[in-house]
């Protein structure tokens, strides 16, 4: 079996080498037959992956632990379910599986569009073609799922992480693949305009689908990504800045940014160069976040170790890509000139360049301060490890301009918004979101920073209420019938428009929920059977612990008591499973009792069998299933937006759908952020006795001083539950104690582990000037688009006398009747 | 496209084939390996079916290249632009009424709109006049399209006479309407093109 499958890939190989020269063998030449010998093979690719992928699942269903993937990433006790999951949880086969769905999506992109944009399609394959024939490589010479023992074949397999033996765990990362892999269409259509020359707006509507369906699936994967952190890692949290997932994130704010960015061409034809560029680069962080995670150039949760090899065949591969896309970028940049001018700053088209700059600088600022450790580490020799704090002290600015942008955005319109028509806009918006503020002021809300996120949710939620009211009364007035039925004919009509309003809805709900984080309550409490513990409404009762064994697993098991104001709520069993093969590393099996206005979240730390007694974190997370209810509104409004409309699907979509875009941004922003502010300090056991203000610097070096022990992404010490935490808070107790000052502390941490980067105040010249590089770049971007803006602004009239000579010249009287008959009959 | 498209219902065509090699590859297999339990079972006949799928893509592959009968499958070029100018014209619709929302809306000014829907008007005229058969021109640059492609393929020289005449003949007889090289049907007067032929 194992030797089918590897010459499967080597025929994988050679089939798509064969379609790429065909294809581009074909467009040159203009040979029809050989473009449809080409897509023959692109199609042959498909069908290969998908015997090679049979293969390797039938290897994990029979258990053939010759295979050495096989024995390293299952084992005979596992469920079926995981055994199915195997295929994509280790390196070798994701990278298998990536092959896979690229192999697939192209299949169905090419066939979809084979007639429709018949020029691009060859390029279109040769591009797809070569992305795949760049992993198709890397698996023959250096990964192959299938290679076997030689000798010795084990008995049984090691087993997968016990980690990644949870159903989100499980698709999390085909959904995450799913939207990567997705982001290669797009670019393979962008890139064949670009080679063809064919670049009118044709390409767009070939690849807008795509991308809405890609990014929904990016942000599938980074909510499931999400409640994983919250329901396994147990730290109370969802997203802690981890290398990887801030890989996830990277493309999703540069696909964002390109949703939006397009309805400025499709509308003004504007930003022509700007959405290729945004193309480009969403495909080149996809790759680059593959690479992030599977080279071990970043220290994180789930990377997939160091790799030397694989790091320079990534490194190559990036530079070609780099070159290539923007070789031809450059190249074609005179066809690529825009065609309108930017009137007014108070325009629509305005409102998306500020929102892609943010996205951009979101995008960049994440990509510099996840690569910092190791820039740092190459200049100065030392790995800096920096932590949500910092992540948090921008992104959550950040986020509040891009949930305010959601709600400027829609009310302003296109070309130039007069007074008169801002305050017309502005005025219920407006009033909605001050009434919330004062209101929340009014009962003791803090303002900075959830009171003002609850007032920007306010704001956006008028926007977009307003949009839906005043749409229906336009309908109802101009076909006369009742507000509900205007109100359904007006979503169905302009999907895409209303969907990303709904998207926008979403985006608010789960701000909403990282808004809640700012109220989250957290306690720890070392507890003997029969004591209680209040937290917030709640009160706790520990009754016992016990321990069981299914075989796969040893688990222990906490049970406890809930009271809500007074009243029994039920039990929870908060528990430590001791997975077979891997009993080293225990998973935290969170007890959660979920309801709309808050999580009572309980992880067993440690206990002692024998006297019953057991350690606790207590969380009360307010709002956090708004988050994920947030998501099911998002998916639900890209769903709308993608509903099949045949050709209406372009026209109608100049508004919305982009706007989902802006939500994912916030969503990655918001959660480490809010969650911030209120911090517990973690009383350290065996800790010496300290002064008042040498409590309050503990404190708060607790909250500044990162965990280094790599498996729980960096949280600061006052949240970390790892026993590297304990260990280290207990030696910050230490260190206060015997007098050092803030820097003295900080430099004796740098000197123990080697890695500590404290938010504002870093340590040593190099890591000053890096943390201003990232302020640079912004700087030097919002300069670069003024100054684009600048330029358009004074490129006038001349086009515009030009648009209007040409519809001057229309005299044909029949033809002006027909049209308006057509149009009557359209709606 | 290749035979999958052909028009002939009665014709066996190449998928046909595979896909029933692939179901007695399939039994074959099944009776000779016995695999245990279900979920095997399954996986076991998914990886004969790709199998199978992979033969029907060779068979794909190679096809364009030796066929003889190769260009007559294909459609004719001029069609498909067509049918592309008849969507972009959809679009442009779309765009005019989205215009005239938007302004209802206040999104956009009197003399925005003006502007933008003259232009707009202008391009749908435009797409419309195209697409009127009446028009002179298009027939010609159909034809020119045409010429032009075929003249690439070397071995058809036959068939690029045969397809000019046939353009020539989709005048409709009753109406003087032209249509589409492949219509049954006048667009004009619904009279059979076929007998017209």
């Amino acid at each position: 079996m194992a030797t089918i499958g590897s010459y499967t890939l080597l025929a994988a190989f050679i089939a798509c080498a064969y379609a790429i020269a065909a294809s581009v063998a074909g467009a040159r030449r203009r040979s029809l037959r050989l473009v449809e010998s080409g897509v023959g093979a692109f199609y042959t690719v498909t069908a290969l992956m998908t015997l090679a992928s049979s293969i390797i699942i039938h290897a994990f269903v029979t258990e053939n632990y010759t295979i050495r993937y096989v024995d390293r990433y299952s084992d005979s006790v596992q469920p079926l379910f995981y055994k199915l999951t195997s295929y994509w949880g280790g390196l070798d086969g994701s990278i298998m599986f990536w092959v896979f769905l690229l192999s697939v999506f192209g299949a169905i992109a090419v066939k979809a569009n084979r007639e429709r944009q018949r020029e691009l399609i060859p390029y279109v394959v040769a591009v797809i073609g070569a992305v795949q024939l760049f992993f198709l490589f890397v698996m023959i010479v250096h990964k192959d799922p299938f290679a076997t023992y030689l000798t010795e074949t084990p008995v049984d397999g090691r087993g997968l992480n016990p980690l990644l033996q949870n159903p989100y765990m499980a698709i999390h990362p085909p959904s995450l693949y799913t939207g990567f892999v997705g982001m290669t269409i797009p670019f393979a259509f962008g890139m064949a305009a670009l080679i063809t020359g064919f670049l009118d707006d044709s390409w767009l509507r070939a690849v807008r689908r795509w991308t809405m369906f890609s990014w929904l699936f990016l942000s599938l994967g980074l909510t499931l990504g999400m409640i994983w952190a919250y329901e396994e890692l147990g730290w109370g949290g969802f997203w802690g800045w981890d290398p990887v997932e801030n890989a996830g994130a990277l493309p999703w704010f540069t696909a964002t940014a390109f949703l939006h960015s397009v309805m400025v061409q499709e509308r003004r034809s504007m930003l022509r160069i700007w959405n290729v560029t945004l193309v480009i680069l969403t495909f080149f962080l996809t790759i680059f976040g593959t690479f992030m995670t599977r080279s071990g150039i970043v220290q994180s949760v789930h990377a997939f170790g160091e790799d030397a090899e694989l790091t320079l065949l990534f490194s190559v591969f990036m530079v070609i890509i780099l070159v290539f896309s923007f070789g031809w970028v450059i190249y074609r940049l005179p066809l690529l000139r825009a065609r309108n001018e930017l009137e007014s700053w108070a325009s629509r088209e305005a409102a998306f360049l500020l929102n892609n700059w943010i996205l951009l600088f979101a995008a960049f600022f994440i990509l510099f301060a996840t690569m910092f450790p190791t820039i740092s580490e190459a200049f100065t020799g030392q790995r800096i490890t920096v932590g949500p704090p910092f992540f948090n002290t921008w992104m959550v600015p950040i986020g509040l301009v891009l949930l305010l942008l959601t709600g400027i955005g829609p009310l302003l319109a296109w070309r130039k918004s007069t007074l008169s028509n801002l305050v017309y806009q502005f005025v219920w918006p407006m009033g909605v979101a001050v009434a919330t503020a004062v209101g929340l002021s009014a009962i003791g809300f803090r303002v900075w920073v959830s009171g003002l996120c609850f007032a920007l949710c306010a704001f956006v939620l008028g926007t977009i209420s307003q949009e839906f009211v005043r749409g229906a009364g336009v309908r109802r007035g101009a076909t006369g019938t009742d507000i509900v039925t205007a109100l359904v004919g007006l979503i169905m009509r302009s999907r895409r428009r209303y969907g990303g309003y709904v998207v926008h809805i979403g985006i608010v709900l789960m701000f909403l929920g990282f808004a809640g984080a700012g109220y989250k309550l957290e306690t720890q409490a070392l507890m003997n059977p029969g004591d209680e513990v209040e937290l917030g409404q709640f009160l706790v009762r520990y009754e016992r612990v016990s321990e069981t064994d299914d075989g796969q697993k040893q688990m222990v098991t906490g049970h406890m008591t809930i009271f809500k104001d007074g009243q029994a709520a039920g039990e929870l069993f908060p528990a430590r499973w001791f997975f077979r093969k891997h009993e080293t590393e225990p998973t935290t099996e969170v007890a959660i009792r979920r309801s709309l206005s808050e999580d009572l979240y309980i992880t067993l730390a440690t206990y002692d069998l024998a006297d019953q007694s057991a350690a606790f974190q207590i969380t009360v997370n307010p709002l956090v299933n708004w988050i994920w209810f947030g998501f099911a509104i998002m998916a639900l409004g890209t769903g709308l937006a993608l509903l099949p409309e045949s050709s209406l699907a372009f026209v109608s979509a100049k508004v919305p759908a982009g706007a989902a875009t802006t939500s994912l941004v916030l969503v990655s922003v918001l959660l480490g952020g809010m969650g911030a502010t209120a911090k517990a300090q973690i009383a350290v056991p065996d800790g010496a006795e300290l002064g008042a203000d040498q409590q309050r610097l503990e404190a708060e070096l607790q909250d500044e001083l990162v965990c280094v022990c790599g498996s729980c992404s960096h949280l600061p010490l006052s949240t970390c539950t790892c026993a590297t935490a304990t260990d280290m808070r207990l030696r910050l107790n230490n260190q206060v104690a015997m007098g050092k000052d803030r820097d003295g502390v900080y430099q004796h941490f740098i000197d123990t582990y080697g890695s500590q980067e404290p938010i504002g105040a870093p340590i040593g010249t190099f890591n000053q000037l890096s943390w201003f590089f990232p302020m640079l770049v912004g700087g030097v971007c919002l300069v670069g688009v003024g100054f684009v803006a600048l330029r358009w602004s004074r490129r006038d009239s001349e086009l515009q006398a030009l648009q209007v000579s040409v519809s001057a010249d229309d005299q044909d009287q029949q033809l002006e009747a027909r049209l308006d008959d057509e149009l009557r009959k359209l709606d | 496209m290749s035979s999958e498209n052909s028009t002939d219902a009665n014709s066996f065509r190449p998928w046909h084939l595979f896909v029933i090699a692939g179901l007695v590859a399939s039994t074959l297999g099944v009776v000779v390996v016995r695999p245990g339990d279900a979920v095997v079972l399954v996986i076991f006949v998914a990886a004969i079916g790709s199998a199978a799928g992979v033969g029907f893509a060779l068979y794909r592959t190679l096809w364009p290249l030796v066929a003889t009968d190769f260009i007559k499958h294909t459609e004719i070029v001029g069609v498909r632009t067509r049918a592309a100018i008849d969507r972009e014209k959809t679009l442009v619709l779309r765009s005019i009424k989205e215009l005239e929302f938007d302004r209802a809306m206040g999104k956009v000014s009197d003399t925005d709109f003006q502007l933008m829907d003259r232009r707009l008007r202008a391009h749908a005229l435009a797409l419309m006049k195209q697409l009127d058969v009446s028009m002179p021109g298009y027939r010609d640059v159909i034809e020119q399209e045409l010429a032009q492609r075929l003249a690439i393929d070397l071995q058809s020289d036959d068939i690029q006479v045969d397809r000019v005449i046939k353009a020539d003949r989709l005048v409709c007889a009753s109406c003087g309407t032209e249509n589409d090289t492949d219509a049954k049907f006048c667009k004009g007067c619904a009279a059979s093109l076929v007998e017209a032929e």
